[in-house]
């Protein structure tokens, strides 16, 4: 077993790079690359599945990459936590990719796109998704971060359209300062302790003075929480993700503010868990709920409108942190997980409604229920459960915080469940007014039928108007979609079992023993 | 149950299907469903009445007691008997009720299904929150079903008003429901009722819980939801907000009655609110010219009724609640499926264009009218058996305060004045001979195209009205089903009254007939009444509300986003570099223990070098030039790079040196795209704001850095570097065995982040294609100006330059040169394990060479130096790093394990081959791709962009806007 983690653990990062460098060699042959990328991502997910089956059986393991002893050289963890985040991130990436494959060949990729830049660019986001959670030293953890932040700036940029650049600005530069202010903390962190493996630091930290303590997690915490949108650093995300291609969309909104929320969670557990900062993170959740919803409320595009809830619901996992019981965590986690696959689903849905509609713009579209009721079902269902509608997967994360809250009591938590519950009603107010719009209400001109009547004038003959619209929607695009879907639905049905991963996870998260035992063994090193 | 739960979602999935194969008939096959759902329930019949209940447990959430846990119990059976019933007559009505062409049967026999199981579900649940998932997806289907197709504005905006309020009311529900279950430390709602606790936190926990009932039984003020989902289909109506889901409410508020009704805040909310519906209901009614929303007020006015008996809390007033819950499911969802045939036969539901249907229709105006009495309590029906159950109740008990049981009586009394009243107006509108304005005119007899329903489609309606005028004779079979439930309440009255039609002739009686006068009275007196409604117009001000609440969300939400969703990235910046400030810098003056001795530098020569960095800094934001801003700081990487080499890191100062170099080129390649000035639009109060901001951000980075500096106790780890870099990393050089052993998965990550720059770079230069072909000099390429590079001649294509931008000297130069370097950095290289140097140092100075051979020779002469796609340099590059990552696991040894090879070999002696070098080899070729790739994009490719300007030729047409935009 010890031989099958230790072989395990480094290739969710190892096989997308050197799935990467296949793909920039093969770059003349779309096709190739292609398969070469799904295979890659369908073996990480095999790979990360196979680690949380461990891990849950396990508890934590660590192993080091290049053989050097503990202090020295770099370790990867696996514990439950990070193992479920695997999972949940390669099995989006890997849907993901589908869904542009389809996109692809749809659009003709072979000759408009850069298909030489997509996939090596891709694959190397998930290498460093992947190593974000795996890692178990914090220049490590940084690394991660910033590799598939140069990822994002790619697939962000992609196609270099004006509004992509305008975007792209606002994202790159303010990602950079949040990775400078990381970094920054880091040399404070070595400069203070003379290590960056966590485990170590989770025993070094807490031998420094409280006021130092709280400085560097403070500094860590405004770097993580420029990642993870939590407000007021979040202003820099509806602006930027709204404009990018579907599929980057889908999986920058379901994966990558979520390692910074990932982050949040590791650093406040296993290296200051004195909770010193629970009250500042418990106000800045209940700011990051309310005035992101409002937000999407005040939104008549459906990927901006959209881009706002990802903002809001940040603050549902950060309230789940700043509880700091295991309850709170277990709700934060699971949490986490739900809000990865709703995010993409619903992005990916709306690509399907820009392709269908020609826009995404609430206020154009119109009718979509009637002309593609598939479509209907593809986007209502992942609303609902965003809402957090009962008994989806939404309701499901959102009934563990709230019971977290009020078990902990106190006014705070008393003001945050408020705060929570009201954010679901104004999500659900911003998305059945898109429903209303979009799907419901009819077209005033129909557009589309022109549309395609210019494209196809004979069509008309034998299918109906409505037989051809459904035609325009790839079949692979769906596919991927309704298998998302299907997930989410999965994460309802399974959701005990799924709970009580998370559940375990928080318990681990809060002991912090098995952490640094799978580190250091029994014995605990200065 | 769990199984009769499962047939309702599969057959909500497959109604679809079945409505696609069979048509409308697919309801006959649907109304099986339900139909067997109340062949169970008769069945379990016989357990129940004999105080057992029926018990499922799946467990599901376990974590969050979140389980399955289905009870049957008599007021479960009774509510849930009325539901099915109800259900599966409402299905064999719409088989008929549709035309067979109508447009999303289908869509509708699924959603409808699907809420009949969800408000099954809802009854049987005993677990609280699974009440509650219930509960909420019986909102979400009701708003699916009220807005139908979508096409109607007024169904879009009502189902979005019911979900809105439903769901408000549901999620304080929530809330609540989480509060009481934690403070008694049970989510089944058996257990909970059994062992209630107090205290405030059960206090606040009931009174949220009865949030959602009111919201969701529309009692005032939130019922105007109701009367506005009208627009649904009239089955929808029947079903939905006659017999069932309005009635959720009260079931709730009936299952916690006998646990939580001395709560306090339980009697006024709930006493208080139904009667003043009940009134309101009432009189709204009065006012309505369509059937259906006459019925709606209604059945806003007698849930009204239902919340007051059932909220009261003691045995008497309860067995009348659930004695006219019953009765109110038979007759309301009879008139509804009454006045859907009307609208069918006639075309309209508005009473002043219909008349004289009574005796066109002699059945269904008999159906009707027999419900209507039951409506309106008259005997023998079993609407006047619960109304004199109520009356009773509270003439002799019902609450312990005497002056508040008669004032009660009084509310209830003068309630049913109403209802007599309605049930008149509607009786007359719908089936009388004259309708009150008549403003359809006489010549436009709609009767005359009469559509006459069938048997089939009266059959519902005619049962459903049957059975209620059966129950009220026989009402006292029905006191096992109701005594139970009651019997778990207190009773204040002294004996306990059973159900029946004849009590005798007490003052109960005298109370009904005070009110059938009465209503009549009203009804006869309708112009006056009329005339005071318009005077008065109670209520339409809680729909407007809701409209108003509405449009105050959308300015506060557009206010708020417009003040921190500025759009522009200062604002953004300063507000992170804000919080940094405020956060860390709180803590820091704060909590922050500083050092006893700060030691500023270890030799001046820091400190000037400090200065110089400094001072380029600030120079670089007043500079307006972007060439000279561009040169500060580069200044300021340098300055940097000279602390390096103070601190005694070569390595460090050399690859700093190197990038600073590299970068300063890249600028200049792209500055000659953008303007040469920096334009200055800031006012001086933002400068001022910014110049404060970045001057508290410095002050806090030092601070920080010497607080941070000053807490070391522990020894840092790289003490052991040098050992071991030597004794297990075969190095000498720390640098280097750090980068490519100690830390090789750092390095290995971050050549590939330089792969992805390299990559990206090109993606924004290149739009369409990276994959093209190598721009060289020689062969078939010819330059833009025609001019045709030899091929013998060394830096051959600088000739293809035009002359003014050559250089003799850099050619000269370059002709030395780059051969030289080429070899160093393959030097650097291979010594970098122990001396200064590496794949990282060494791929720069290659870079450096081609940079050189570009700025010399032009575009042509790079194709000419580096005749290779750099997507292939960078894929391979990181295949050789990658590779070495994997090989150590599959030789069985750790990822990026290295290996120590040593032999001696005969022309070379000694050689000591460490296997990282092949890592390094890879970090060296990925440098030199980045190089490349930049070059050509920035360079070459603007270059061609530039060229091409010059000389339009739209048969090299490239994205020529895109890339431009890609650059500013």
């Amino acid at each position: 077993m010890e031989d099958l983690i230790r072989v395990l653990t480094p290739l969710p990062v190892l096989l997308p790079l050197l799935g990467a460098a296949g793909a920039l060699l093969v770059g003349r042959h779309p096709r190739t690359q292609r398969v070469l990328s799904i295979v890659v991502l369908s073996g990480v997910l095999a790979v990360s599945v196979a680690l949380l089956v461990l891990a849950d059986d396990q508890g934590a393991t660590s192993v080091s990459v290049g053989g050097w002893p503990v202090p020295l050289g770099i370790v990867l963890v696996v514990d439950r936590l990070s193992a479920l985040m695997l999972v949940v991130a390669n099995t989006v990436t890997l849907g993901v990719l589908v869904f542009a494959v389809g996109q692809g060949m749809a659009d003709g990729e072979e000759t408009d796109t850069p298909l030489s830049i997509f996939h090596p660019t891709y694959l190397v986001l998930v290498a460093g998704v992947s190593n974000a959670f795996l890692a178990g030293d914090l220049f490590n953890l940084y690394v991660g971060f910033e590799v598939l932040l140069a990822a994002s700036y790619v697939l962000l940029t992609l196609g270099g359209t004006a509004g992509r650049i305008r975007a792209g600005i606002t994202y790159v530069v303010v990602s950079l300062m949040s990775s400078l202010v990381f970094l920054a903390a880091i040399a404070l962190v070595y400069a203070a302790t003379g290590t960056v493996n966590m485990a170590q630091l989770a025993v070094r930290l807490g031998e420094l003075p409280a006021g130092t303590q709280l400085l560097l997690q403070s500094m860590l915490l405004v770097a993580f929480g420029i990642k993870a949108a939590v407000f007021p650093l979040s202003a820099w995300l509806p602006d930027s993700y709204p404009t990018a291609p579907a599929p980057v969309t889908a999986v920058f909104a379901g994966l990558l503010t979520k390692v910074g929320v990932y982050a949040i969670i590791r650093t406040n557990t296993l290296l200051f868990p004195d909770g010193a900062l629970d009250d500042v993170l418990l106000w800045a959740a209940l700011a990051t709920m309310v005035i992101g919803i409002l937000g999407a409320v005040a939104q008549t595009d459906i990927k901006r409108m959209l881009s706002f809830t990802l903002v809001s619901h940040i603050g549902y996992m950060v309230f789940g942190i700043a509880l700091g019981t295991t309850a709170g965590l277990a709700g934060a986690v699971f949490y986490v997980v739900h809000h990865i696959a709703i995010q993409t689903t619903l992005f990916l849905a709306t690509g399907l409604v820009e392709r269908r509609g020609g826009t995404t713009n609430t206020e154009k579209l119109g009718g979509l229920a009637k002309a593609s009721p598939l479509l209907a079902i593809l986007f209502f269902v992942p609303a609902m459960n965003l809402a957090g509608i009962p008994p989806l997967s939404g309701f499901i994360g959102k009934l563990g915080l709230i019971e977290a809250g009020v078990a902990l009591g106190g006014a705070g938590p008393y003001v945050l469940v408020g705060g929570a519950v009201l954010t679901s009603l104004l999500t659900l107010v911003a998305v059945a007014r898109v429903w209303g719009r979009a799907f419901w209400r009819p077209r005033a001109v129909d557009t589309a039928e022109e549309d395609l009547e210019a494209i196809r004038p004979a069509a008309g003959t034998s299918a109906t108007t409505a037989q051809l619209q459904e035609n325009r929607l790839p079949r692979l695009m769906v596919a991927a979609t309704a298998g998302f879907v299907v997930v989410t639905l999965a994460l309802t049905v399974f959701g005990g079992v799924l709970y009580g991963v998370a559940d375990r996870a928080a318990v681990d998260l809060v002991d912090r023993t098995p952490y640094l035992e799978s580190v250091f063994g029994l014995q605990v090193i200065r | 149950m769990g199984l009769l739960l499962l047939a309702h979602l599969v057959a909500a999935v497959l109604a679809p299907v079945l409505v696609r194969w069979w048509g409308r008939s697919a309801y006959y096959a649907l109304a099986l469903v339900p139909a067997a759902g109340f062949g169970w329930l008769l069945a379990q019949l016989s357990t129940v009445l004999d105080g057992g209940t029926v018990d499922e447990r799946t467990t599901w959430i376990p974590a969050l007691d979140l389980d399955v846990t289905l009870r049957l119990d008599v007021l479960a059976l009774s509510v849930a008997a009325l539901v099915t019933g109800v259900g599966a007559l409402v299905f064999v009505y719409c088989a008929r009720y549709f035309e067979p062409g109508d447009e999303g049967l289908g869509r509708f026999a699924g959603v409808l299904m699907a809420f009949a199981g969800s408000m099954l579900g809802l009854v049987v649940a005993d677990d609280m929150l699974l009440l509650y998932v219930f509960w909420e997806l019986t909102t979400v289907f009701s708003f699916l079903l009220i807005g139908g197709s979508g096409a109607k504005v007024a169904g879009r905006r009502a189902a979005q008003q019911a979900l809105v309020v439903t769901t408000a009311g549901g999620l304080a529900m929530l809330v609540g429901l989480v509060m009481v279950g934690q403070a008694s430390g049970s989510y089944l709602l058996s257990e909970v009722v059994a062992n209630p606790g107090s205290g405030p936190q059960v206090t606040v926990g009931i009174l949220l819980v009865l949030a959602g009932a009111v919201t969701k039984s529309a009692m005032v003020p939130f019922h105007f939801w109701l009367p506005a989902a009208m627009e649904a289909p009239t089955p929808t109506s029947a079903y939905l907000h006659a017999a069932a889901m309005v009635k959720a409410g009260i079931y709730l508020v009936a299952r916690l009655a006998p646990g939580f009704a001395d709560t306090p805040g339980w009697r006024p909310v709930l006493i208080g609110l139904g009667l003043a519906t009940m009134l309101l209901g009432g009189y709204r009614a009065l006012r309505q010219y369509d059937l259906k929303l006459l019925l709606a007020f209604g059945t806003v006015s007698q849930l009204g009724f239902l919340m007051v008996l059932l909220g009261t809390g003691s045995r008497e007033a309860a067995a009348a609640g659930v004695a006219m819950l019953l009765a109110h499911g038979l007759f309301k969802s009879t008139l509804f499926l009454c006045v859907g045939v009307v609208d069918h036969a006639c075309g309209t539901r508005d009473l002043r264009e219909i008349s004289g249907l009574g005796r066109r229709l002699p059945v269904l105006a008999v159906t009707a009218g027999l419900a209507a009495a039951s409506m309106a309590g008259l005997p023998p029906l079993l609407g006047f058996v619960g109304k004199e159950a109520a009356f009773t109740a509270f003439l002799d008990g019902g609450l312990e305060s005497r002056t508040w049981a008669l004032l009660t009586l009084l509310g209830l009394v003068l309630g049913s004045v109403l209802t007599v009243a309605y049930t008149a107006r509607f009786l007359w509108g719908a089936f009388g001979s004259g309708g009150a304005v008549r403003r359809c005119a006489a010549g436009e007899p709609k009767p005359a195209h009469l559509h006459r329903p069938g048997p089939a489609f009266l059959a519902a309606p005619v049962l459903l009205a049957a059975l209620g005028l059966l129950a009220g004779p026989f009402s006292s079979l029905l006191e096992p089903l109701v005594a139970p439930y009651a019997d778990t309440l207190p009773l204040v009255a002294e004996e306990a009254e059973e159900l029946k039609l004849w009590h005798g002739l007490q003052p109960a009686l005298l109370l009904s007939l005070v009110t059938v006068l009465g209503g009549l009275a009203l009804f006869t007196g309708r112009d006056a009444v009329a005339r005071l409604q318009r005077r008065i117009a109670v209520d339409a001000s809680a729909d407007e509300g809701y409209w108003h609440t509405m449009r105050g969300l959308d300015r506060v939400a557009q206010t708020s986003t417009r003040s921190t969703q500025r759009g522009s990235l200062p604002t953004y910046l300063g507000v992170i570099l804000t919080v940094l400030v405020l956060l860390p810098g709180s803590v820091l003056v704060l909590h922050a223990p500083w050092p006893d001795a700060v030691r500023p530098w270890d030799t001046p020569v820091q400190a000037l070098v400090g200065v110089v960095v400094l001072g380029s800094a600030a120079l670089a934001v007043r500079i307006r030039q972007r060439l000279s801003a561009v040169l500060v700081v580069g200044v300021t990487g340098y300055g940097v790079g000279v602390l390096f080499a103070l601190q005694g890191a070569p390595d460090l100062a050399l690859t700093q040196f190197l990038v600073e170099t590299l970068t300063l080129v890249t600028f200049v390649l792209v500055l000659r795209k953008l303007p040469k000035d920096i334009s200055e639009r800031h006012r001086a109060k933002e400068r001022t704001a910014r110049g404060v901001i970045a001057l508290a951000v410095g002050a806090l980075m030092a601070g920080v850095g010497v607080v941070a500096l000053g807490a070391r106790t522990a020894t840092p780890v790289s003490v052991d570097f040098p050992e071991q870099a030597y004794s297990f990393g075969g190095g000498e050089n720390i640098v280097n065995v750090t980068l490519v052993d100690i830390r090789a998965w750092d390095t290995l990550l971050e050549i590939s982040l330089l792969v992805v720059v390299a990559t990206g770079v090109a993606s924004l230069v290149f739009i369409r294609q990276r994959t093209g072909a190598v721009a060289r000099a020689t062969g078939d390429t010819r330059s833009a100006r025609g001019r045709r590079a030899p091929r013998d001649r060394w830096l051959a294509a600088s000739a293809t330059l035009s002359p003014q931008r050559r250089s003799v000297i850099l050619e000269v130069v370059t002709r030395v040169l780059f051969h030289t370097i080429v070899v160093l950095s393959v030097y650097l290289l291979f010594s970098g394990h122990n001396v200064p140097g590496g794949g990282f140092a060494g791929g720069l100075v290659a870079g450096l060479a081609l940079v050189l051979r570009y700025l010399a020779g032009g575009r042509y002469e790079l194709g000419e130096a580096a005749p290779v796609d750099p997507g292939k340099l960078l894929g391979s590059g990181l295949l050789l790093a990658g590779t070495t990552g994997i090989a150590g696991l599959l030789l069985g040894v750790d990822a990026l394990q290295t290996t120590i090879l040593e032999r001696t070999v005969p022309v070379l002696g000694d050689v000591k081959l460490v296997t990282s070098l092949f890592f390094d080899m890879g970090v060296y070729l990925i440098v030199v791709g980045l190089v490349l790739d930049v070059l050509r994009s920035l360079g070459a490719q603007i270059d061609a962009d530039d060229e091409h300007d010059e000389d339009p030729d739209p048969a090299e047409g490239q994205a020529l806007a895109t890339t431009a935009g890609g650059d500013r």
